[in-house]
């Protein structure tokens, strides 16, 4: 099965601003469990890259908010995971993309390895 | 779309009172014989407050320009967005704008310049408000 | 003692008024800056208070001063343009009480007083003169420059200071309520219909792209190289927190706030304080760093007919603005060495831009100009300073800017493309602002 995960930043990841729950090793982990990782977060891409190149992780996408559809058309998946603190942004983003959505702290405890 | 109720107030309750009944009325200086919009106190041309009165407009307008919101900030409007937020100029005075959502148009296609005519809309807690849409 | 607004009399709102009475009299004399950050964390020692008193104190050290020798003092006593305290949150008596309250518990935290100034800093023993500039940085400036070009005061400190509190900015209050005042409803305000506040910038940039065939992609150059000076800006917030570039990539793909306006369209508020040291010419001579003058300063007060400027109105008022700042400095655009207008939401910036005629552009040659060198480097700097885009939402690096290129402090940021002679700096808003135009030479 494959599994994408799209993973906000500032409020999600503990490199954010303010700092989210989730661990970059935990980031790490996903990516070695072999599903595809990414972000998709108000940060520029620019900048949202330069932080998974800090942190070693290669990432498959980084994107702005607006562009999980297109994040869903590149890359071809059994589910989609959208990962994000913001109602507006994050969840009826994702839900508009088709993707499943989980809150930072439903997050933590990797339900999609269940 | 439903947007926030309105609780009219002194000065603008001429233009609501107007709305519940169907009339778009706008604010007017009698002695300069010149349209405002908003409302003020007193006319902003010749700074008087004795001349002021409210005049039936003929509800129709054109599209003078648009954005498309896509981050509200009104929390009753965000699970609408995104939506087209348009400037309408009266056809009474170019210089009268109002807003409008354009209801009946699709997101990002409007016709800057085309020809509208006033509705009215329910708002949240029954107050109703001009609204515009596109002449066919 | 009490302190009241600026009267208009201290505005140059008007063309007609002939070279300013006290050009070159004015000198600026010390800059001083709080660290930024993007929110208050709740102590006393990061409040807006707090770094108010230490911009404050860095200014009288910048400039070398007895403290006791100042005499005046104008501030903004706004600090937000929309972050509130939240109604019916409990203020933190701990915060207030670590300083000398006002009887306002909110003074020095998400408002700010000459009292509450005053109170907490007891080395400010001569104030004799304060003054309330109401608006941003441009309107205190202005008016420190009209008192001590007046005798009212003859050493001032000009201070601006910024709050942020925790949630997102104009989400609470009236946006989150189920109804509004009537009047509310009908002004051009940001509730009922929904506009965000970059809305009635990007209506104007739409109109201003129709008209001249030009599109949003357009201010790519602009704001990457706003984002580059501003991180040659080591006091500003993404200098010192988050020291990313902002590539064309990163611009072109940002989502929509209100379209045309685009997330990077819009500045990010911080939490920053920042002030500056004016004083008479005669007494510039004799301080620690080179005096730069105030030759002339202008407001706008531009009014539009009905809820949102149109592009005529905006480009009327900008023209005017621009014969202003000329004519009361007694110069012409050609004399300009650079500018800092403002730039919180980045589409009017080629307002401003125009409303000059820098060098030579006409209404709608903005953004091609854009398309060319406008580096520090190149002979044409369009905002050296990087602005709010660069450094974050505090109104002032302009005017830092401004100060520090024809100190010749501006350090990586330096000018070098043409010599740093005369700058103008100012806003906010295209219909209505304070501009100042800064010189290295008193006339």
């Amino acid at each position: 099965m494959v599994i994408l995960i799209s993973f906000d930043i500032d409020g999600t990841l503990e490199v954010g601003d303010p700092p989210g729950v989730l661990t970059m090793e935990l980031v790490r982990k996903t990516q070695e469990a072999g599903i595809l990782v990414g972000s998709c977060s108000d940060r520029p891409i620019s900048g949202q890259r330069a932080i998974w190149e800090k942190h070693g992780i290669a990432y498959d996408f980084a994107v702005s908010k607006h562009q999980l559809p297109d994040v869903k058309a590149k890359f071809e998946a059994d589910v989609y995971y959208h990962i994000g603190d913001r109602e507006d942004l994050d969840r009826q983003y994702a839900l508009a993309a088709g993707f499943e959505f989980f809150w930072p702290d439903e997050a933590a405890s990797e339900p999609w390895l269940k | 779309m439903v947007k926030q109720g309105i609780v009219p107030d002194d000065l603008t309750k001429p233009f609501w009172d107007a709305a519940n009944e169907g009339r778009l009325e706008i604010q007017n200086c009698s002695a300069c014989n010149r349209l405002q919009n908003p409302p003020l106190a007193a006319c902003s041309q010749c700074k008087s407050s004795d001349n002021l009165e409210w005049k039936v407009m003929s509800g129709k307008g054109k599209i003078y320009n648009y954005g498309v919101v896509y981050d509200c900030p009104v929390r009753l409007l965000q699970e609408d967005q995104p939506f087209n937020l348009v400037v309408i100029t009266l056809d009474e005075d170019s210089g009268i704008q109002m807003y409008s959502h354009l209801p009946g148009t699709s997101v990002d296609d409007v016709p800057v310049g085309a020809s509208v005519e006033v509705i009215f809309e329910k708002s949240a807690n029954g107050q109703m408000i001009p609204e515009w849409q596109i002449v066919s | 003692m009490v302190t009241e607004n600026a009267p208009a009399s201290m505005y140059r709102t008007t063309e007609g008024l002939g070279v300013w009475e006290h050009k070159g009299k004015v000198a600026a004399v010390g800059i001083g800056h709080s660290p930024t950050t993007r929110r208050w964390d709740g102590t006393a020692e990061n409040s807006m208070g707090a770094n108010s008193i230490f911009a404050l104190r860095q200014a009288i050290a910048d400039a070398g001063v007895n403290p006791a020798d100042i005499d005046g003092l104008v501030l903004d006593p706004v600090t937000t343009t929309g972050a509130h305290w939240p109604e019916g949150q409990e203020i933190p008596m701990d915060v207030v009480n670590h300083y000398n309250p006002t009887d306002d518990p909110l003074d020095g935290i998400a408002k700010l007083s000459v009292e509450w100034i005053l109170k907490n800093m007891p080395e400010l023993s001569n104030v004799k003169f304060t003054m309330y500039g109401p608006g941003c940085m441009s309107h205190a400036i202005v008016v420190a420059a009209q008192a001590v070009g007046e005798g009212r005061t003859h050493t001032c400190l000009v201070l601006k200071s910024w709050h942020n509190l925790e949630g997102r900015y104009n989400q609470a209050g009236i946006s989150a309520s189920d109804t509004v005042p009537g009047v509310f409803a009908m002004t051009p305000g940001r509730t009922l219909w929904g506009a965000p506040g970059s809305y009635g910038t990007a209506l104007q940039f739409a109109e201003y792209c129709r008209k001249y065939g030009k599109s949003h992609d357009m201010m790519a150059p602009f704001m990457a190289n706003s984002r580059r000076n501003g991180l040659l800006f080591p006091e500003g917030y993404w200098a010192q927190h988050r020291p990313e570039e902002l590539t064309t990539e990163d611009y072109l793909n940002a989502r929509w706030i209100a379209k045309p306006a685009s997330l990077f369209d819009n500045d990010i508020p911080i939490m920053v304080s920042g002030a500056y040291l004016f004083t008479t010419a005669e007494r510039a001579k004799d301080m620690k760093q080179k005096p730069v003058y105030i030759i002339n300063h202008a407001s706008s007060r531009g009014a539009q007919r009905s809820i949102l400027p149109t592009l005529d109105e905006v480009e009327k008022e900008t023209a005017e603005t621009g014969r202003k700042i000329y004519e009361g400095a007694g110069i012409t655009a050609a004399d300009l060495s650079f500018e800092n207008m403002y730039d919180g939401f980045s589409l009017f910036h080629q307002f401003h831009l125009e409303g000059l005629r820098f060098r030579g552009m006409q209404n709608g040659d903005a953004l091609d100009f854009y398309q060319t060198d406008i580096s520090i480097e190149g002979p044409d700097p369009v905002l050296p300073s990087g602005g709010n885009i660069g450094s974050g939402r505090s109104r002032f690096w302009m005017h830092t800017d401004c100060i520090q290129q024809i100190q010749g402090r501006a350090g990586a940021r330096s000018i070098i493309g043409v010599k740093p002679e005369i700058g103008v700096s100012g806003g906010p808003m295209p219909m209505g602002g304070n501009f100042t135009v800064w010189s290295a030479t008193p006339d």
